[in-house]
């Protein structure tokens, strides 16, 4: 039995046939998590200027640049363990560096809000044995987060729902397209305009407070009485509210104010992202978008992926476990091309493509263990399942603080 | 023999919007080989109302230019299997969505990935492949 590191859900419940060193089939696995568990069809091998050479010399080759470097960047680490992150955190304190991580683009500000306390929310194994009114809110999980309505929300029993989906439960999504999640929460889609999410927000919570709704006052009212009787209610806030509300992350805050038995999960993609939030706030009192400089943390925006490359700050970049080149708009990433990228990852990227050097590394939670935290903040133990011919990043970052 | 003015008439150019979302099959697709034909044919095409393609003259499986002042791709056509609103076409996040996005981000660290504004027109150019959306 492994933990798939799919997605943050982190799966503990997952079987592996391995042979002659292979994953042969996995059971219990979403497509997503059986695909992550059997791996890339193109691994990684160490190189200098896309040449390939000992690892040893790529290690070198990667010291060297980090310590000439003036304003290196240290990004990604959604895929990595608990302890390759702080080891990471360690490197970025010793050579006075810029730390990002994907959240930064992503559920960072949620998260942050979940870590100050600025919202209830609850874990997923409350949300199993509670939960009676579900909201998914610009979430299609059924695609992003495949068994978290399976294992978590909707269709299991719980201790206080034992009729599960068929009677005890409602879902609700609220979302610009009719998702697979949508398709799910028959008579219960509330579809959105582009962007139009704050706009839904003030007029539920005008309808919450008993005022006629200026937007769809009929099915807002709706929604209001719905949501004022549930026992225990959980927001799940996907990428797509995360997004529309990004300037005005408090609205969901003042929602939340108004809706006392509900909870707010934001919805993770990669597996220990909310473990990189965490990790670096114990250590920083943020969740992303530092820089170190003598003992010091500054927190900026100016320090984030986006605006450092927009910018052209940085002067050096390893890239853990993420593909900037691919998720990153192609309008922010030309400065990639003038400054030296150093890439650990298990597989060839886009970015790797691009890299003055490439270190690869196992593959977490398959061929090398540790922890990660779930999208619900709980700890889970990653096993190991097979052998690696390389050191997981854990070590790759290790043997670099050990140098520099 | 007579000469084909077709191919010196340009299409006719569309705005659309187009937003981002997530497809489990291509997220599988990615985890295999984001370099392969999979990924390249879940990835590399843009989903639209049956009224939008009515209105634009697009057919399923046509082959579209979709262009705006910060990329250009060209992918394939998809109909929506759904009543959709219309105004509102789709692609799943990926490099090719990616070189469409805006890099104005107001010094706030999140691109617009969800609400791309750019002009859509027939094309007979081929898919644009992943390589060449590399920096």
């Amino acid at each position: 039995m492994i933990t798939c590191t799919g997605c943050a859900l982190l799966c503990e419940d997952i079987e592996v046939i391995i042979e002659n060193n292979s994953v042969k089939e996995t059971r219990n696995a979403c497509r997503r998590g059986a695909a992550r568990i059997k791996g890339c069809v193109n691994r990684m091998v160490p190189s200098i200027d896309q040449k390939p050479v000992d690892i040893d010399i790529s290690l070198k080759k990667a010291i060297q640049i980090l310590k000439n470097a003036k304003a290196p960047m240290l990004f990604g680490f959604g895929n990595s363990t608990n302890e390759a992150q702080k080891k990471a955190i360690q490197l970025a304190k010793k050579i006075n560096a810029a730390l990002d991580d994907t959240s930064s683009f992503c559920q960072g500000h949620l998260i942050e809000k979940v870590l100050h306390n600025k919202f209830r929310t609850c874990s997923l194994d409350e949300i199993r044995n509670k939960a009676d009114v579900l909201v998914y809110w610009g979430s299609d999980a059924q695609d992003s987060q495949p068994r978290h309505l399976s294992r978590f929300s909707y269709f299991p029993r719980g201790e206080l729902r034992q009729r599960g989906y068929e009677e005890d439960r409602l879902a609700i999504a609220i979302d610009v397209r009719e998702s697979n999640t949508a398709k799910i929460c028959k008579g219960h889609f509330y579809r959105i305009p582009l962007k139009g999410d704050r706009e839904f927000i003030l007029a539920l919570m005008d309808a919450l407070s008993g005022k006629v709704p200026t937007y769809d006052p009929k099915k807002m009212l709706e929604l209001a009485a719905i949501l004022k009787k549930a026992e225990f209610g959980v927001i799940f806030a996907g990428i797509g509210l995360t997004y529309s509300i990004k300037d005005d992350i408090d609205i969901l805050v003042a929602l939340s104010d108004k809706l006392p038995n509900f909870h707010i999960m934001p919805m993770v993609g990669h597996y220990n992202m909310r473990g990189f939030n965490e990790n670096l706030f114990n250590e920083t009192g943020f969740v992303n978008r530092v820089k170190f400089s003598e003992g010091k943390t500054i927190h900026d925006d100016k320090y984030s992926i986006v605006e450092a490359l927009k910018e052209n700050t940085v002067d050096a970049l390893l890239v853990v476990g993420s593909d900037p080149v691919s998720s990153l708009p192609r309008s922010i990433i030309s400065h990639l091309a003038s400054i030296p990228v150093i890439c650990i990852d298990p597989c060839v990227t886009m970015t790797s493509k691009i890299a003055i050097v490439n270190i690869p590394c196992a593959v977490s939670g398959i061929e090398s263990s540790g922890t990660a935290i779930r999208m619900d903040g709980k700890v889970v133990e990653l096993k190991k399942a097979m052998a690696s011919n390389y050191p997981d990043d854990e070590n790759v970052l290790k043997r670099l603080l050990e140098v520099i | 023999m007579g000469m084909d003015i077709g191919k010196f008439l340009k299409s006719p150019e569309h705005e659309i919007k187009i937003t981002t979302y997530r497809d489990i099959f291509q997220i599988e697709a990615l985890e295999r080989d984001r370099f392969g034909e999979d990924y390249r044919k879940l990835s590399a095409c843009i989903v639209i109302g049956k009224n939008d393609m009515q209105k634009m003259g697009i057919k399923d499986r046509d082959r579209v230019l979709i262009s705006n002042k910060y990329g250009s791709v060209v992918v394939d056509v998809k109909e929506s299997k759904k009543e959709e609103p219309g105004g509102v076409a789709f692609m799943v996040n990926s490099p090719w969505s990616n070189a469409l996005v805006s890099d104005v981000t107001g010094g706030k660290g999140i691109p617009e990935f969800k609400e791309i504004i750019a002009k859509i027109s027939l094309t007979k150019e081929e898919i644009t492949s992943i390589e060449s959306l590399r920096v």
